[in-house]
């Protein structure tokens, strides 16, 4: 009848690079291959079960999924093994997935909340389609669409640009991404040095060499799964085994694994790359084709008189001796790790997705620049064993908005979370949003999509009291989280079982698409949030209905995907679907200038090379004179401030009074969503690594707890200048002495009964500020003292 | 017979646990309550812990310090302590290898959770319970082995269990190619925890097949059992980092 998927099958199935009969064909036999009816008396099974492919939606890997339905039952999720990212495997979320569908908290229907009592009473959802229409025509009467504000999440694939564009129609530009929490310090290290605004990917499976610089490659990194997949596969996929250095204050998981821990002194990694370039370039081991060629400002250069390159100035500045002083790392371990990394391509020096890079300065994106910098000297961007550009699957353009005099006026306003503006360099400010209203910028509507900012964002109480100030606020958070408890309307989307979507696949460099689809029927009454607004539009009427003319959010996804070279059944059949073959650009070449280096470069020539000298950043803080760059943390003038270099990172709090680094940590089992931490699993596995279980805990030294009188497991309370907190000390010997780390995602206040009232959320005592030029998030720039509770 | 084996590179596992949850998930195991949990009762048959397991123990002077992390099911012993100890005969080794628990037979009195050296033998110490509608996930399945329950339909208090290589699993592959009127291959089925690794670290086969994947790795340099020198005789097969 039917046989399991075998190694060779599915080896069979990326030869014929999918979508093919057979491809389909073995498939199928996959996925029937647990569905065994006609049985010896001894098994019971349900007679009436299927497969489902879709893909997981509990943190930004996006891994595809075969679920398993039972008698119309979620019972198991197993991994897609045509899925390019997981390649068959799940992790823990993953695998716990069906407690977010049968969770006992999830939110049953629409609700109306009255401010004044706080009373929630159910509505209809032709009642909250009538509200948010009517909300949005008054503000388009009034003139001022802007006003109209959305802020959301991890949304990635469609929904990002339908939610982009239904502002638009309205007339506001005012869509926010949390991308200041996490990923957008190194997309601009990324922007101002390759000119693509993008997370770079990895080709970790050819790679001999990796150089992580606390990017967290196997616990909650921007892409999780997928760096697991590249690092499994270079330990012992391949005949000769990868390299992996990890730089990183605090050892975990990736540490441990790795061949060899670097515990830098926090802040520091722009001193120990640009002191391992010091070296690759006194020993003359740089890609000499590479940054001669195709690299801007290598050697010193005349441009309205003799301007300083990268060479000279990192000859200058940054001697090994110098940089063990900044860094705490030994000069000798730093030549050492120049001489392998230079010595051993391909090498690859891989920029955290989140961490780090967010320390309140612009400092941490000199670093993602000069980290990004180490790969442009051995010439490993778009080289195999390198960087990749990702490149997206081409989606079906949007039909042209048509002309409507309220909305081009709404669009030509300031955006509210000042990015553009007040953040010249910012694209989003999530956790400025706050800020922005509080200083009285008018917000009349709020939307929260995948957004919990009261709960995520450092000094999230802000957002709390800047809540208070918008009169009519939506989430649409299938759980009561933080923020939806202060919504006046509560909308729960369905969880990703129940509903249609889709994901760009990213970290593999090809276009792909990741489907997600209602493998049973929703649970509760509850709507996709593009069928929603869909809804509103067409009760909106006029032009606006006329844009959104889809009967369905299903509908959208058929219009979008139209070309991507399946149809919709293959697509729904295989949840999956991409172009597989990253094709690397040659230097020079017509896809290197449109696509690689410099594609995206908004001031600066777009003309193939790669800034080792930033002309990008020079458009902006180039004329400025010395105390305008004081004021923005950059104490270097002229080319010093284009070029990547070390900023000594400006912490809140003495280091007298608060002698600790505070690091608030993602773990792999509960990730960064809210609604993980309700999932009863995942908070019994949260603190494996110290064996704690449904608590939060502070990892320390313990010879600096020790110091302190501390006993292991000893109660403390964490005190920042913004705050304190109480929780227990537990030794982690692989740390540095001065820093001391929080997990991420308990302390929550709200969710649901497994998640609220369990540990602290060490978020409350981070320093709250946007750094300047780019307003993103600081969380990495906030000192503590500890002592016993 | 095939004799089934699983060996872990610890050079390519990433200490995620999603062998842990996969394992939950196909063989409902119940999540204990917050309290239980913290004595240390939590029932995950396949656990991932960190060496050493008490911080407080020094591993070496900071910073030449490196946690290490074990991924932990059943060893599935040739030589099982916890048979040896059952006073009723509820545990037992079956043809294919399989280290068994009888839960009809079982009587509750832990010995076996002392007996084993590994710790991998959980004790229902309350109703398996699941807030409604948590019980919705659970795995339908049920395997009798002459009348007897193997798995992974829910097991009753007072009753001591453990990992089963998935012999639910495997019992299902059996039937479906009795059913296609072939032979059965060793390759047609793995544990849920092996098919969900996402280091891809996990290989599960047979034992007995000297060409096989799992005898092949047991040849490895880098191959060790754990409390080899016990006399255990694990059939679950680690190979060293680095």
């Amino acid at each position: 009848m039917t046989k399991p998927l075998s190694r060779r099958d599915f080896l069979k199935i990326g030869g014929v690079a999918a979508g093919t009969a057979t491809a389909l064909g073995v498939l199928k036999n996959a996925v029937s291959a647990q569905t065994v009816t006609n049985v010896a008396a001894s098994i019971q099974t349900t007679s009436d079960e299927k497969i489902v492919a879709s893909t997981c939606h509990l943190c930004s890997a996006g891994c595809g999924v075969l679920v398993r339905v039972a008698d119309g039952k979620v019972v198991k999720l197993e991994g897609n093994p045509m899925h390019p990212v997981n390649q068959g495997s799940l992790c823990p979320k993953g695998q716990a997935a069906p407690e977010l569908l049968y969770n006992p908290d999830r939110l049953t229907s629409p609700m109306k909340r009255d401010r004044a009592s706080g009373q929630l009473t159910p509505i209809q959802w032709d009642e909250a389609i009538q509200l948010v229409a009517q909300k949005l025509n008054d503000l388009r009467e009034a003139g001022h669409p802007e006003q109209a504000v959305l802020m959301h999440g991890d949304t990635r694939g469609q929904m990002r640009s339908f939610l982009t564009r239904f502002m638009q129609a309205v007339g506001s530009p005012n869509v926010v991404s949390h991308e200041s929490l996490n990923v957008a310090a190194a997309k601009l290290g990324m922007y101002l040095t390759q000119g693509v605004y993008a997370l770079p990917a990895y080709d970790l499976e050819n790679a001999n060499y990796v150089l992580s610089f606390g990017a967290n490659l196997l616990e909650a990194g921007s892409n999780p799964q997928r760096t697991i997949s590249g690092f499994s596969y270079l330990r012992r996929g391949r005949a000769t085994r990868g390299k992996v250095v990890v730089v990183d204050p605090r050892q975990g998981v990736h540490g441990a694994k790795a061949d060899e821990w670097i515990p830098i002194k926090p802040g520091t990694d722009a001193a120990l790359a640009l002191g391992m370039a010091n070296v690759i370039i006194r020993s003359g081991l740089v890609d000499a084709d590479f940054v001669k060629n195709y690299c801007f400002g290598f050697d010193n250069f005349a441009s309205g008189g003799e301007r300083k390159g990268f060479r000279d100035f990192v000859l200058e500045n940054y001697d090994p001796i110098r940089v063990e002083q900044m860094t705490g790392v030994p000069s000798t371990t730093i030549a050492r790790l120049a001489g392998e990394f230079a010595s051993n391509k391909p090498a690859v020096a891989i920029l955290p997705g989140k961490g780090g890079l967010l320390n309140g300065g612009f400092g941490g994106v000199y670093a993602a620049m000069a980290v990004h910098a180490l790969n442009a000297l051995v010439g490993s961007i778009e080289s195999e064993g390198g960087v990749m550009t990702q490149r997206y699957m081409p989606c079906v353009d949007f039909p042209k908005l048509p002309s409507d005099s309220v909305a081009s006026k709404g669009l030509k306003t300031e955006r509210l979370d000042g990015a553009g503006t007040k953040f010249p360099l910012g694209r989003n400010a999530y956790q400025a949003v706050a800020d922005q209203i509080l200083e009285g910028a008018a917000v009349e509507a709020l939307f929260l999509y995948d957004a919990n900012p009261v709960f995520e964002t450092p000094g999230g109480n802000r957002f709390a009291e800047a809540f208070a100030k918008v009169p009519f606020i939506v989430s649409f958070s299938s759980f009561m989280d933080e923020s939806a408890e202060l919504a006046d309307l509560i909308l729960p989307e369905p969880t990703f079982f129940e509903r249609w979507g889709d994901n760009h696949i990213e970290g593999l460099g090809y276009p792909g698409i990741s489907l997600f689809q209602p493998v049973i029927e929703p649970l509760y009454d509850t709507m996709n949030t593009g069928d929603f607004f869909l809804k509103v539009a067409e009760t909106m009427g006029g032009t606006i209905a006329k844009t959104f003319a889809w009967k369905s959010y299903e509908e959208v996804l058929q219009f979008r995907l139209k070309d991507i070279g399946a149809d919709w059944d293959t697509l729904k059949e295989l949840g999956v679907w991409m172009i597989p073959g990253y094709r690397f650009a040659k230097r020079g070449s017509e896809r290197w200038i449109g696509e690689v280096v410099g594609a995206d470069r908004l001031n600066a020539p777009r003309d193939g090379y790669f800034d080792l000298y930033s002309r990008e950043l020079n458009c902006f803080v180039g004329k400025m004179k010395k105390d305008e760059l004081a004021a923005l943390g950059i104490s270097m003038m002229g080319d010093g401030a284009n070029l990547p270099h070390y900023e000594e990172t400006a912490f809140a709090g003495d280091e007298a009074k608060y002698p600790f680094v505070l690091n608030v940590i993602t773990l792999m089992s509960l990730g960064s969503r809210s609604e993980a931490a309700n999932m009863p699993s995942l908070q019994e596995i949260s603190g494996m690594t110290v064996r704690e279980t449904w608590d939060s805990w502070l990892e320390m030294n313990p010879e600096s707890a020790r110091r302190l009188g501390l006993e292991d497991q000893d109660r403390v309370k964490v005190e920042s200048p913004f705050g304190g907190i109480n929780t227990k000390v537990r030794y982690v010997a692989g740390l540095r002495p001065d820093v001391v780390n929080l997990p991420f995602n308990q302390g929550h206040t709200a969710v649901g009964r497994f998640a609220k009232g369990r540990g602290v959320n060490g978020l409350e005592i981070l320093n709250p500020a946007s750094e300047p030029l780019t307003g993103l998030a600081a969380f990495t720039n906030t000192r503590v003292k500890v002592s016993r509770a | 017979m095939p004799k089934w084996s699983m060996v872990i590179d610890l050079d390519k596992c990433v200490a995620c646990q999603g062998c842990s949850i996969a394992c939950r998930f196909e063989n409902n195991t119940p999540v204990v309550a917050p309290d239980q949990a913290k004595l240390g009762r939590a029932m995950r048959w396949n656990d991932v812990f960190p060496l050493p397991v008490n911080p407080t123990e020094e591993t070496g002077e900071y910073p030449h310090v490196k946690a290490q992390y074990v991924p932990r099911p059943c060893m599935h012993c040739e030589n099982p302590p916890c048979i040896k100890v059952c006073p009723v005969g509820a545990t037992f080794i079956d043809e294919e290898g399989i280290v068994e628990q009888n839960y009809a037979r079982c009587i509750g009195c832990r010995f076996c959770t002392v007996g084993c050296p590994y710790g991998v033998r959980y004790f229902n110490w309350y109703e398996p319970q699941w807030e409604t509608p948590l019980a919705e996930h659970l795995n339908p399945d049920r395997v009798e082995g002459q009348g007897v329950l193997e798995g992974p339909a829910v097991r009753p208090l007072g009753v001591v269990e453990k990992c089963t290589f998935c012999i639910h699993r495997l019992k299902k592959a059996h039937a479906q190619a009795e059913a296609e009127g072939r032979d059965f291959r060793a390759d047609e089925y793995v544990p849920a925890c092996v098919q969900t690794c996402t280091g891809k670290a996990r290989f599960f086969g047979d034992l007995e097949d000297p060409d096989s994947t799992v005898s092949q790795l047991a040849l490895k340099p880098r191959s060790f059992r754990l409390l080899e020198d016990g006399g255990t005789h694990p059939k679950t097969i680690y190979l060293r980092e680095g």
